[in-house]
Order: structure tokens, then sequence, then C-alpha cells
């Protein structure tokens, strides 16, 4: 690899650390969306390191073009009172849970990193093609077809699932719970 | 030089990162986003690993099919997180303790 | 002679079965019909086909019998007083002479039984049920009297008895019938044990399952048969008394014949059929069948005569004094299947079942004209003859037809019943004043016992044939005045006191209930689907006993001469035997005749238009009493068996109550409520608690795929050999080192090109080939520029390094054959290569051997293994098993020593004579090499060797499990087939050697 590949490496991964860390300890969420889309958008700087040029591209439209979007909306509908209680200062009720679960968290993280340093395979030089749209586009439709239309259904069900879930009750449906709730009332 | 063992450090760094703002904030917008980080340092390592084996893609279209399944779990994370916060007028995840015991 | 026939002849019923089981409930009863009926009489009609092809083929001269093979069903390999034998259970046919008039009757009165049923059953609710169960009875019933071997046998003869249940306790919402329903089954399942046994002990002598061979050993079943050391008869003897007690449960004989009368629950066609007419004399069949076997046990025959005659007298007596018809008639039949085993046990097997046939047509016809009456007078369950009475104007031919039966069972002359009974007498005369297997006292016996039940039986059924269908017809008047119903009730009631109140209770399965009240006034002929059936039978009952007429008076005796060729009989009873001595003929005769006079007599006298039994309640009160009461048996089962079983009950409850209730339930109960509770607390609604949980879950699958896992498996061992597998896994690579040494093999390489090289490497290992050679020639020639090969060091002395070696070995070669000189060619370990094979096989050496284990093929069963050591293994018997023996029985026990010494040979001591070693008897030690087989005493033993093997697993993270395996290993069969007595076990005894150690 050369220096050129070897500097982009560097820089992406520095700064796909530094927006994780942001994102997890961003007090605002609106901070924390913003520091995702840095994360996301170095990620995107790996993939285009490690010869994945479509994933990259996919990367930012996916990522930094709706989920990071759709967090946004979702921050500035809430308001004021995303921001949520104060994690540092609301009691110590779980925070026994918490200091465990960073323990817990800390050896899984250690255990992965230590028993990855035995792995050692050098990258050689890529065929043409390798990571390119046509050549990524052709595998995806020709060996995964059918996990890719059921990835679509997925979505579909995802989206009529969201709207069933995050939807208001219509008035006519308000009073109608009313009723039925006054009656299981009288009955009992 | 890189090589795979450097992206599976840093995929390993991404989760552990993303893993421990799961479970220490209590956000639950946080904890979606600590999420989606956790399955960006998956995607990582596929693609990654891809890269040894140049003569296919099935890491590279695996973690396609990571980012669609990681959107439609956004939408819906985000939904349930609505409906959360007209119930309590919160986002606090330990608010949502309704189903305990 | 193979007939497709045979096998739809069952078929046709249980496609009937199963098409109204299945799917009668929602049809109309027009198609259950249609299927029930038709498929019984299509598999008549079938029936018929296959017996004049069998009187064809005899006509033909052939001995051949008519058989239909369906398929193996399983294969025993069991001990038999001939060594190990394979024993063979085939699902197979035969029709031979017995089993083709047995298909007759079946079928055809199974078709007019069920026509009848039609009529009988109409109105009821489980319509389609009842056929369904009716058509399985009679698929069973024909499997029964089909099957070529006793296992298949026995799957009819279960089936026949579970129809039986199901069909007694038809109207099982009463619980009495239910009762009367389990009380049939229990005491068949006595029987049942009876017949298992039997079956084996016979099987167990003669090496085979089928009835031919069975019957084919008979002469050899004069063996003793031994129990726990003790002798207890002859074979014969053991398998005829289990196979009797199963008939006696089957057949309804004493001790076992009280479920009889109260299967009478059942619908009365049923009655006809299962408990007349065929599953109860499947006991007969049986015998008939094995009827070579009981010829070898004079105490066999004696014991069924006897007990055939007890049970004839008993139910004949308690016939005498019943008042309701079905009970009568039961009763009736116990006697008459007593009369069908007194000829059975002296030997008159032709004449015992010419009363099986002739019986199934006067009885059934007995039964559907009980239930015809029943029918028109609606009585449910059972009718009191008492209340009944003048039938004779109302129904005609129900009248007529049931006089013809009465007259054939009681032995008018001329009829059936007339001649069957005469053979029957004539049997038993024969013994009484012969000399032949049988105690003369036997005979005697049995003759004047019959005669006795004889004349008990016309009496009693000319008694029932005139209290109901002459005199008044004693319900007619109730229905008009209440009170004259109430006022007659109120009498009956009082005249039943005496015995019915006081037993009745004690045992509620006497259906008074059902009885007594609500006869309709105006009883009318039953439909023509009812009195079709009894026309034919009744003709069968008068015309049937013309087939059998006594071969002594030289008059022609089908029936003898038909069965002639598949049952014995014993001298003088055959249908072409001369009769020397004509004064059993004539006794027999003239005692028939004389029974039935005076039977049919006294009850003309004391019962011809009468409306009430002033006669029987003549008795004695207290003897009325005790016939009246079966003999009380029931009371006398309920007083020793029941009251035990029920005692045994009580304490099971108590226990059950105060330790599995109390403390087994509640204790579990605790700790769940405790678990429970804990569980409730970990559930704090705290997210972030359960991603802890998520997260140590994901620690521990993390791990475990961290590292791999071996899991080998021994494939199979043999004698210098052995294959493994190894668990497969993701990313996993694995390298073998078969022979423990070290070096780890490349399993998939010819390797035979080495030795030539050096013949010192164990071949297929991996290894760095060393060679020192002169070089004859210049060094460009070498190829030293080839991956994989080493470089070339001077010109004096070259290395070649390959890994592995046969990919450069054409190279190393040629530098060999041009070499000036070669100092050295060295073998080195380079096996570092993992591989994607995960089976692996090497052939071992003596050099290899870690250790030796010894063997102990007990005689049956998974043999012993024992890790030999250079301290002696003492080897007793208790090591050995039952094959051990000492010399003397009354010397001291000296265990065999066996150890390995210095040179690492395995050594024997022998004790005194009970060890041999290559066919002879050892006395002083010895060695063994291994693989080498020896006996102690009877009990084969092996010196096997031991291996070690390791096998490595690598996965993708790098990490790597390592697992050595101990193999023992499967000595050569030939090796230790030097004693034929014990080759058997000691190859079967190879077949279990691996022994996997971590």
């Amino acid at each position: 690899m050369s220096t050129a590949g070897f500097v982009l490496f560097l820089v992406c991964a520095v700064v796909s650390v530094l927006g994780a860390i942001g994102t997890v300890a961003a007090r605002r969420p609106l901070r924390a969306a913003v520091s995702l889309l840095v994360t996301i958008i170095a990620i995107a700087g790996l993939y285009l390191g490690l010869s994945a040029q479509l994933l990259a591209a996919i990367q930012l439209l996916v990522y930094a073009g709706a989920v990071v979007v759709l967090f946004i909306f979702v921050i500035m509908l809430i308001g004021p009172s995303s921001e949520g209680s104060n994690d540092a200062t609301a009691g110590g009720r779980h925070l026994m849970v918490r200091m465990l679960s960073l323990a817990g968290m800390g050896m899984f993280t250690a255990t992965l990193a230590f028993t990855l340093v035995d792995v050692s395979a050098q990258y050689v030089a890529t065929p043409e093609g390798f990571g390119s749209t046509q050549v990524v586009g052709e595998a995806l439709y020709r060996q995964s077809l059918v996990p890719f239309e059921v990835v679509s259904i997925t979505l579909l069900v995802a989206i009529v699932g969201a709207l069933a879930v995050a939807r208001t009750k219509t008035a006519k449906e308000l009073s109608e719970a009313r009723e039925r709730r006054a009656q299981i009332e009288k009955a009992a | 030089m890189v090589d795979l063992n450097a992206y599976l450090t840093l995929a390993s760094l991404l989760f552990g990162i993303g893993a421990i703002g799961f479970l220490v904030r209590r956000n639950a917008l946080i904890q979606l986003m600590s999420i989606e980080l956790m399955l960006n340092s998956v995607n990582i390592v596929l693609v990654a690993v891809n890269r040894l084996h140049v003569d296919n893609h099935v890491g590279q279209i695996f973690s396609f099919f990571v980012i669609a399944i990681a959107a439609a779990e956004a939408a819906v994370g985000l939904a349930i997180l609505i409906a959360l916060f007209r119930l309590h007028k919160s986002v606090d995840t330990d608010t949502a303790d309704t189903l305990k015991h | 002679m193979a007939n497709l026939g045979i096998l739809w002849i069952v078929l046709l019923p249980l496609f009937g079965a199963i098409i109204n089981g299945m799917a009668g409930r929602f049809t109309s009863k027009r198609v259950v019909s249609v299927i029930a009926v038709g498929s019984v009489i299509g598999s008549f009609f079938l029936a018929l086909n296959v017996f004049f092809d069998l009187t064809d083929l005899r006509a033909a001269g052939s001995e051949a019998n008519l058989t239909f093979d369906l398929w193996r069903w399983f294969e025993l390999s069991v001990p038999t007083v001939h060594g190990v034998t394979e024993v063979p259970v085939d699902v197979r046919f035969v029709v031979d002479e017995l089993s083709s008039v047995m298909l007759l009757v079946i079928t055809g009165i199974g078709s007019l039984i069920h026509i009848y049923s039609l009529g009988y059953m109409h109105d009821d609710d489980g319509f389609a049920r009842y056929f369904a169960y009716l058509n399985l009875f009679m698929a069973s019933m024909l499997i029964l009297v089909l099957a070529s071997s006793f296992p298949v046998m026995f799957v009819g003869w279960e089936g026949v008895g579970l129809c039986s249940y199901l069909l007694i306790g038809y109207w099982y919402e009463t619980p009495a019938y239910a009762a009367a329903g389990r009380k049939a089954f229990i005491a068949n399942r006595i029987g049942d044990f009876g017949v298992i046994v039997g079956m084996l002990a016979l099987m167990m002598v003669s090496g085979s399952f089928e009835f031919e061979a069975i019957n084919a050993a008979a002469p050899g079943m004069q063996r003793p048969f031994t129990l726990g050391g003790a002798e207890i008869g002859t074979f014969a003897t053991v398998a005829g008394l289990f196979i009797f007690l199963g008939c006696t449960g089957k057949s309804a004989q004493v001790p076992l014949f009280v479920w009889l009368p109260d299967a009478m629950a059942g619908p009365t066609p049923v009655s006809a059929l299962i408990h007349a007419a065929t599953m109860v004399t499947a006991g007969v069949y049986l015998c008939c069948r094995i009827s070579p076997v009981l010829l070898e046990s004079s105490v066999v025959l004696s014991t069924i005569a006897i007990v055939g005659t007890l049970t004839a007298l008993i139910a004949a007596t308690i016939a005498v004094v019943q008042k309701e018809m079905k009970k009568i008639l039961a009763y009736s039949t116990v006697s008459q299947l007593g009369f069908m085993f007194a000829a059975v046990g002296v030997g008159a097997f032709a004449a015992g079942f010419f009363h099986v046939f002739t019986h199934a047509f006067f009885k059934a016809c007995l039964f559907l004209g009980a239930g015809s009456v029943m029918h028109a007078v609606g009585a449910h369950g059972d009718a009191n003859i008492l209340k009944l009475g003048g039938m004779k104007d109302r129904m005609k031919v129900t009248r007529w037809t049931f006089l013809i039966a009465t007259a054939a069972i009681a032995g008018f002359p001329l009829t059936a019943g007339f001649f069957s009974k005469d053979e029957l007498l004539f049997g038993a005369a024969s013994v009484a004043m012969g000399d032949v297997l049988i105690p003369q006292w036997v005979g005697w016996f049995v003759l004047v016992g019959l005669f006795l039940a004889a004349t008990m039986t016309a009496f009693y059924m000319y008694r029932l044939y005139y209290l109901t269908f002459t005199g008044d017809y004693r319900s007619a008047e109730k229905a008009e005045g209440g009170d004259d119903h109430a006022h007659d009730e109120d009498e009956d009631d009082a005249h039943d006191d005496d015995h019915d109140d006081a037993h009745d209770d004690a045992h509620g399965h006497d259906d008074h209930g059902h009885g007594d009240h609500g006869y309709r006034p105006r009883p009318k002929e039953s439909e023509i689907s009812m009195t079709f059936p009894l026309m034919v039978l009744a003709f069968g009952a008068l015309v049937v006993g013309f087939l059998g007429m006594p071969h002594a008076l030289h008059l022609p005796n089908w029936w003898g001469g038909w069965m002639s060729g598949s049952m014995g009989n014993l001298p003088g009873m055959g249908p072409h035997d001369h009769v020397e001595n004509m004064t059993p003929v004539y006794v027999a005769m003239g005692l028939g005749l004389l029974a039935f006079f005076i039977g049919c007599g006294v009850a003309t006298v004391k019962y011809r238009d009468k409306n009430e039994d002033t006669f029987t309640t003549a008795l004695p009160k207290k003897l009325y009493a005790f016939l009246f009461d079966k003999w009380r048996f029931d009371e006398f089962y309920g007083a020793t068996i029941l009251r035990f079983n029920r005692g045994l009950a009580v304490l099971a409850g108590r226990i059950d109550q105060s330790f599995v209730d109390a403390l087994l339930t509640k204790a579990p109960a605790w700790i769940a409520m405790r678990l429970g509770w804990l569980f409730t607390r970990i559930q704090v609604g705290v997210v972030h608690a359960y991603g802890l949980v998520l997260v140590v879950g994901m620690f521990g699958v993390g791990w475990w795929f961290l590292y791999p896992h071996a899991n080998v498996e021994i494939d199979s061992v043999g004698a210098e050999s052995a294959n493994l597998t190894v668990g497969r896994g993701l990313g996993y690579e694995f390298r073998f080192d078969l022979d423990g040494d070290g070096n780890f093999d490349v399993p998939d390489q010819p390797s035979r090109v080495f030795i030539d090289l050096a013949d010192d490497i164990t071949n297929q290992e991996a290894m760095r080939v060393v060679a020192l050679v002169r070089a004859a020639i210049a060094p460009t020639e070498w190829p030293s520029d080839r991956s994989g090969l080493g470089a070339l060091i001077d010109r004096e002395h070259k290395v070649y390094e390959m890994a592995p070696p046969t990919e450069a070995l054409p190279d190393l070669r040629l530098a060999l054959e041009r070499a000036e000189r070669v100092d050295e060619v060295r073998w080195e370990n380079a096996g570092e290569a993992f591989g994607t094979q995960t089976n692996a096989e090497l052939r071992f050496d003596a050099e290899d051997y870690q250790g030796f284990a010894l063997v102990v093929g007990v005689l049956r069963g998974e043999p012993d293994e024992y890790e030999l050591g250079h301290e002696p293994l003492l080897l007793d018997e208790s090591r050995l098993g039952p094959g051990w023996s000492r010399a003397q029985e009354d010397e001291e026990e000296i265990p065999v020593a066996i150890w390995i010494n210095e040179d690492g040979e395995v050594v024997v001591k022998p004790n005194s004579g009970a060890v041999r070693y290559r066919g002879e008897a050892m006395e002083e030690e010895f060695t063994i090499a291994a693989g080498e087989a020896a006996f102690f005493g009877r009990a084969p033993i092996r010196v096997a060797p031991i291996v070690e093997t390791v096998v490595e697993v690598r996965n993708a993270f790098g990490n790597v499990d390592r697992e050595t395996i101990a193999i023992t290993l499967n000595p050569a069969p030939e090796a230790t087939a030097t004693n034929s007595q014990g080759a058997r076990t000691a190859t079967q005894a190879a077949a279990r050697l691996a022994e996997v150690t971590r």
C-alpha cells in the first residue's frame, strides 16, 4: 500500500474514533448526531481505501443522507426535551449497573483486540474493477438476488411498522378507546 | 503498513465505543446512534476481510445488507422513541420501565 | 403358492374400518352400511374363492398351502437350545385346511351379522363407530387365522382382544358396560402373558416362530425345560401349558371365564360374532394349530381335558338358573367352549374344531334370535325371560329359527350339534376305553362330565326357549294400568330379593337396570335384514353336521378327512382309521341321545306354556343362590386378587399423598417460587441492565468462537488401522499425528515413493528432505530456482529441502541418480501444514503401540476392557461373567493373572486348566501376542494394542486445539476364530473396541 493509502487510513481512523467518542459523549443529541455524521464520512473514507468505492457511496447516501437526517428530524421534533436528564448527575440509582457495563464492555473490547493481534494477513494488489459499481452490482444481482429482494420487503415492512408505531390516534379512535374503558370499568 | 490487523483493531475500538455508549447513556437517541456505530464497525470488518479475498464481493454485499437493515432499524427505533416520548414526555430510557415486575 | 386374494381378504375389512373410522361420522348411514357390509361380503367371496383354490390343489394331489408373503417384519438373534440363532419373522399369510374353514366361518357368519347389525343398530348414534370396530375386528380375526407364525398371529390375537374391549364397552356411557369391557381386557391380558411365554418357549426349542416349523420340531420337544437349574418338565409341557393359559383367557375357560358373561354388555350382534362364533374360539384354533406339540405331552392334554370339562360343567350349572336371555346364552357359550377344549384334551382335535364350526352356526343364530326378541320388545342390554313369553305367535321367523338352533345345540338327532357332540363324546370314550397317551381316568372324567353338561345344556336351552316363546307375554298387561305395573314390579323385586340385592351391589354389572322395565307391550317381528341372517344360520345349524358324520360307522366324514391335513390326531380318531372296538362309538351315541332326551324332556314338562319358573327355584336356596351367583367366582377373585391389589393401591395412594404430593410436589413448587422471585428482581426495567446481560452473553459466544473445538470421533478401528473424523467448524484447519510420534502426517499423500529412498521413514509424514549429495555434474543443472527447493550450498554437498516432499521428488530423484556419492539422506519433520481434510486414516505397526488392553467378551452384551500394566491383572468369576468355569466345582477359585513383562510381552498365568490358547488347554505361563485370542472358560479374551493419536485443529483466529486420543485397536477377527464355540461372540465383542480419552 502506498503512503497515500496509509495517510488516508490514518486520518480516517483517527477521525472516526474521535467522532465515535463525540457521539457517545455528547450531552446534546444534536452534537452527537453531527459527530456520528463525521464518523460515517470517515468510515466511507476507509471504504475507499479498501477499494470499496460503491459501498463508500452507499454509506454516504444512506447514513449521511438518510439516517442522520432522520435523527436530526426527530431531535428537532422533540425539541429541548431531547436532551433528557443529565446522565452524569442523575443519581446513583443505576450507577452499579453502569459501572459493570463499562467493565464488561472493556473486557470484551480487550479480548477482541488481543485475539486479533494474531491475524496478520498482508493485502495484495486488487484486480481491476474490484469494488466498482459494475462488479459489485453484478454480484449483488446475480448471487444475492433473493436476499436483496427480501431486504427490500424488510424495508417496506419497517416503513409501515414505523408509521403504525409513531402516528397519533385520531379523535375517533380516542373516543372509542375511552368508551371501551368506561364499559370495562362499569362491568367491573 | 496498513494490514487487516489495523482495520480489525479499529473496528473493535469503534465497536467498544458504541457498546459503551449504548450501555452507559440513558438518552434513547444517543443509544440508537451507538447502535449505528456498532453496526458500522461490523461493516468495516466485513469490507476489510473482503479485501483479502479479492475474487469475490461477499463481504461488501453483506455490509450492503447490513446498511439496509440498519436504516430500517433506525426508522423503527426512532418511531418507537417518538411513541415513548409521547407517553412519558421524555427520551430517558430509565423511565421506560412500565413492563417491569 | 402365492395368492393375492388372501391379502385382500384381510385388507377389505381393514380398509372398511379405516374409512368408516375416519370418515364415517361425516357421511350418511347408507354409505357406512355399504362400505362396512360390502367389504365383509367381498371378503367372504374372496374366502370362498381361496377355499376352492385350496380344494382344487388338494384334488390335484398337492400338499402345498396357499401363501402370501408381505414383508420381513424383523429378525431376532436369540439363544435357542441349538445355540444363538437368527430367527426371522415374516409377515406371511397361509391358507391351509384349518385356516380355510376358519376363513369361511369368520367371513360368512361375519357377513350375516353385519347385515343383521344394519337393522339392529339402525337407530344407534354411533352407527359408523360400531361398524368401524366390527370391521376392524374382522380384519384382526382374519390376521389371527391367516398368520403363518406366532408373532403375526399375536397381532391378530391382540387386535381381536382390543376390538372385543371396544365393542363390549360400546355403550360406554353406562359405567357398568365400560367396566365389563375393562374386565374382558384384563382377563385377556393374563392369558396373553401365557401366549407370549409359550411362544418364546416354542421358539427356543424349534428355532422358529413359524407354525409349520414348530410342528415339524414337535418330536424334539421332549427335551427337558430347566428354570434356574431345576427341571420343571419337558418343553412341550411348559409351552403347552402356557399357551393353554392364553387360551383360557381368550376362550373363557376356568379360571378366566368370568369376563365372557359380562361381555354381553355389548350389542347383541357383537355377542353373536365375537363372543360366540369367532373370537372366543381362537383358543381352540390355536390348540389345533399346534396340535403336534400338544400331542407330545400327556400332562398338557390331560390338563386341557379336565379344565374343559370343568368349564363345561360349571358354566352349564350356572346357565340353568339364569334369568336373562343373553346371560344364559353366554354361559352356554362358555360351556360349549369347554366341550371343545375337552375334545382337544382327549386328542380329538378335528372333533373339537368341528364343534367350533357347528357351534358358530347355532350359537350365532341363538344370539341373533335373542337380539331379535330384545329388539322387538325394546330391551337394551339384556332381557329377562320371566317377563317375556308367548313370542311364538308374534315373531314367527325368530321363533322357528330359535327353535332349530336350540334343537341343534341340545343335540337333536341329525342336527349339527348332534354330530359334533357325538364326535366329542366318541373321543372321550375312546380315551376312556382305549390305551393311548392320556390316562384312562381322564377319559372317564371327560365322558361323564360332558354327558352331564350336555344334559344340562338341553335342559336350559329348552327352558330358555319355552319361557321366551311359549306361554303368555308377561309384559303385555303392564303398559295398560299404572297400578298393575307398580304391583308387578314390587312382586318381582320381592321375588329377586334373596339373591339379587345381596350380591349385585357387590358387583354391579348385572344390568338389571336396563333389562327390567319398559318392555314394549306389542312386540313385532323384526325387519328382513335381521330375519334373513337368522334363516341362513338356522339352515346351517340344520345341515352342516352332515359334513362330519361318524367315520367309525363308515359314514362319509368329509370334515375329518379335510382336517387331517393340518392337525394331528390320536390313533383311532383319524378319519380313515379303522375302529376295532365299537363300544366307544355306541356309548358316545347313546349318551348323546340320552342327554338330549333327559334335558329336553324335563324342560318340556316343566316349562312348556308355563309363565313362571317353579322348577329351578325349587332348588335348595343356598345352592340356587350359589349357582345364580356363578359359583361366586367374582367374589372369590374380589376377595383374593382384587383385595390384594386394592390394598396395594391404597398403600400407593398413601405414599402418593404423603410423599409425592406433599414433598415432591411442594418442594419443587417452593423452589420455583423462590427462583421466580429472584428472576423478577432481575426484571428491573432498566434498559442498561438488560444490555449488560446481552454483553455477557456476547462475551460467552465470542469466547466460544475464539477457540476451536476438535470433537474427534473414531469412525472405525481395524486390526492395524483407524479412521478418524474431526468436527468441522468455521475456518477450521486440521492436522493429524496418527501414530503419536510427534510428527504430523499428511494423510492424503501417496507415500510409497519414499520407501526406496530411505526405509526408515514412516510414510505419510510431511518431512523435509535433507540430502547431502556430492554432485557429479555442474551446479547449474540443479533446479535451484524452483519454489520449495532449497539453495545449493556448495559444489560438494547439496541440501534439498522440500515440504511436502512429493512436490519436488522427481528433481530430488534426478539429483540422487546423478550424484557421485550420496552421503546422507535425512528426513526432518516439516509437518507444520494444516489442511482442510477432516478425516484421516493410518496403519499402525508394532512400533506405534503405547500399551496393551485386555478385551474380555462376555457371552452376551458389551465386552469389558482392562488396561494391562506391569502389575498382574487378576481375572476371576466376577469379571469374566457366567461363562467362566473352574476345572472342578469344589476347587478353590484361582484367578487368571495377566501382565506385561520387561520385554513388553503380554504374559498369561492360567489357573487350573480352564484357559485355552490356540485350541490347547494351557497349564503353564505363556505369552500372547497382540491381536491374539484365548479363552478363559467360555469367555473369549483378546489382547489389543493401544495407540495414541494427536489431532490439532486451528481456527481462523490462529488458536489451536490439541486432542490426544488413545485408540484400542481391534484385532482381526480371524485371529479369534480358533475356537468355534466362542467365535461368534468374539466377533461381536470386536465390534466395540474404541475408547476415547482426552
